[in-house]
């Protein structure tokens, strides 16, 4: 499976995550959860995820958060 | 007519949208100024109006404003010139190498921050703060019968200080994170911050949100001028006629000594929440007003705050412009600091999903309501406060999950009408405990009032004849009455997706002008001013 669902299946179980595109908006990962993803991605991907890239609009589905940790980690 | 105001620092009154001498005078005076003048002339206009209305309200403090702009307006430059540097640099060098130069740049670049946050925030917590600091250390000091105590400073406080800080500091965070480019017009920067209908009581604007439209001013538009003026009316009827009049209640309540029973000061603490919340709302609404008549779409502050289900939401709803910079430049920068990361990720393994992430977001939720209980002022009763619902919003984190397990094991359903209704009310009567805190004249106060609200509950002290002594008749709790239900109804309607001015824009011209006009008659009928009446600032100008 791919690692960074294996992440987001460990800090909150139940989520269709390869569909939803809503995770923020609606209310399927809290502050919370939001704070441990962010830990754990920048275990993961080597990256720092600065305060301003905490935006729905990053963590609202999958495939923003892979945009995110890929810009992120070209970043220089 | 009293012509004084025209003094600097003399105009006052004027901090109120609603007072003769700013709704009659300085606004239309200011419009038709605005009208008259050539396009390329307007923005200029506007930028000298805005500064002619803070020197009529503070006078010679007026240079707090300019300065706190030129500082913006420097560091601004300064760390786009260092991110400019950086990125010539950074490019120079091979890829495997720029990772580790670039934390010199991002030193230097904190440096800068740091410097225009202190000289911001420091500057707000010496005029604001360090009278209440030194009361308290020499309470200390008396308590030890020390000989010496501490002489209290006085400063002149310019109105507005703990907005338009706030506003620079955001300025010059989101130039360092590349969210904004740093202004090299003045002009442009120094109307974004003085921007007269926000001044007073916010709402607290980032630069992307209004900097660019107030800098390309546009004509008055007719439709712009109705639908500003109707929001300003609107405003007003929540301010004059409900706001102004529960007054005397809350006053009596508040400010005596005496002991009234528990039931009157249920619903003196009622009253002032109602209170607050007319008079606030109904000034952003005279803000959003005035800055649509000049072509500008203000955020809104306020979202129905009484419709929310929890004390988060509630947050989420009342004073968003202050609740989303404490998010964006308090909460998010603690939790996404190295420790707090590393916390989390330890904790998580330690103590799971649930109360993992917990600690570090407590720690960043305590700082968030320790910071907004004393940004509305500096007195113990302001950080109870805060605290307050520091508390019930980190309860609120932690039973989360046991309240869902309860809800499912007794067949509960979060999303019946019910449930919902029983949150709202839960959460209301949860506002008003905090607001009864938030209004006393002490802690001490608000434990007492607290105290005797509960233990001396009854309804049968709540007789017209008690109601009369404490300064509102019948007729002032049916005129309240119905024009809550009037805005309960227009909030019902926006809440459930109907905008009711795109409703009442779509209706025939003679149909508007005649709400308007009985609108406006509505607050001369049934305004709280004149003999019998005494006249209530903002309430929010004094934070």
């Amino acid at each position: 499976m791919d690692r960074l669902i294996e992440i987001l299946e460990d800090i909150q179980p139940d989520v269709d995550y390869e569909n939803c595109t809503n995770l923020i908006d609606g209310h399927f990962l809290s502050s919370l959860d939001i704070i441990s993803l962010i830990a754990e991605l920048e275990d993961e991907y080597d990256i720092t995820v600065p305060a301003v890239e905490i935006v729905p609009a990053n963590f609202n589905s999958v495939e923003a958060m892979r945009k995110m940790i890929e810009r992120l980690q070209e970043e220089f | 007519m009293d012509l004084s105001f025209l003094l600097a620092g003399a105009g006052a009154s004027m901090t109120s949208f609603f007072a003769p001498t700013f709704l009659f005078l300085f606004l239309p005076a200011s419009l038709i100024l605005y009208a008259a003048v050539p396009k390329k002339a307007k923005k200029y206009v506007l930028l000298g109006e805005s500064y002619l209305f803070f020197w009529f309200i503070s006078g010679a403090l007026l240079l707090y404003l300019v300065l706190s702009t030129a500082a913006i307006y420097g560091f601004g430059i300064w760390l786009e010139k260092i991110q400019e540097r950086m990125k010539t640099a950074l490019k120079a060098l091979p890829k495997e190498e720029r990772k580790a130069a670039k934390p010199a740049y991002i030193h230097e670049q904190r440096c800068v921050v740091t410097l225009a946050v202190i000289l911001h925030i420091g500057l707000l917590l010496v005029i604001k703060y360090s009278g209440f600091l030194i009361e308290n250390v020499n309470g200390i000091l008396s308590f030890l019968n020390s000989p010496i105590l501490l002489g209290t400073p006085r400063y002149l406080m310019p109105i507005g200080i703990s907005f338009f800080s706030l506003q620079a500091v955001s300025y010059v965070v989101d130039v360092y994170h590349g969210l904004i480019k740093a202004d090299r017009n003045f002009f442009r920067l120094a109307l974004f911050m003085s921007f007269f209908p926000q001044i007073v009581e916010g709402p607290i604007v980032r630069y992307s949100q209004t900097a660019e439209a107030l800098w390309n001013v546009q004509p008055i538009r007719y439709q712009n001028l109705t639908m500003g003026l109707q929001r300003v009316v609107y405003g007003m009827m929540k301010k004059v006629v409900v706001a102004d009049r529960l007054n005397p209640l809350v006053q009596a309540v508040f400010d005596q000594t005496h002991q009234y029973d528990g039931g009157i000061i249920a619903l003196g603490a009622i009253a002032y929440t109602v209170q607050l919340y007319m008079d606030f709302s109904g000034a952003m609404d005279a803000v959003v007003g005035v800055a649509q008549i000049f072509g500008i779409t203000m955020p809104e502050n306020f979202r129905r705050p009484f419709f929310s289900k929890t004390i988060s939401e509630f947050w989420m709803r009342w004073h968003i412009s202050l609740g989303s910079w404490f998010k964006d430049y308090i909460f998010y920068p603690i939790t996404a600091s190295k420790r707090m990361k590393n916390l989390t990720s330890s904790a998580r393994k330690k103590i799971g999903n649930h109360f993992g992430p917990l600690i570090a977001g407590s720690m960043a939720l305590f700082c968030v309501w320790f910071c907004n209980g004393l940004w509305h002022g500096a007195a113990w009763s302001f950080i109870f406060f805060g605290m307050y619902h520091f508390v019930l919003i980190l309860l609120g984190n932690m039973i989360g999950p046991a309240v869902k397990k309860v809800n499912g094991k007794l067949h509960l359903r979060a999303e019946s009408r019910g449930y919902r209704y029983m949150q709202i009310v839960r959460t209301a009567i949860l506002v008003v405990i905090g607001e009864l805190f938030f209004r006393a004249v002490s802690v001490q106060s608000g434990f007492n009032l607290c105290g005797r609200m509960f233990t001396t509950f009854s309804f049968t002290g709540l007789s017209f004849d008690t109601m009369s002594k404490l300064g509102i008749d019948v007729q002032d709790l049916i005129i309240v009455g119905i024009t809550l239900v009037f805005v309960f109804i227009v909030s019902l309607l926006n809440e459930k997706g109907i905008s009711v001015r795109e409703k009442i824009a779509a209706w025939p011209i003679v149909w508007r002008w005649v709400l308007l006009y009985a609108l406006i008659l509505y607050i001369v009928i049934f305004g709280a001013y004149g003999f019998g009446y005494i006249p209530v600032d903002p309430m929010y100008a004094q934070f």
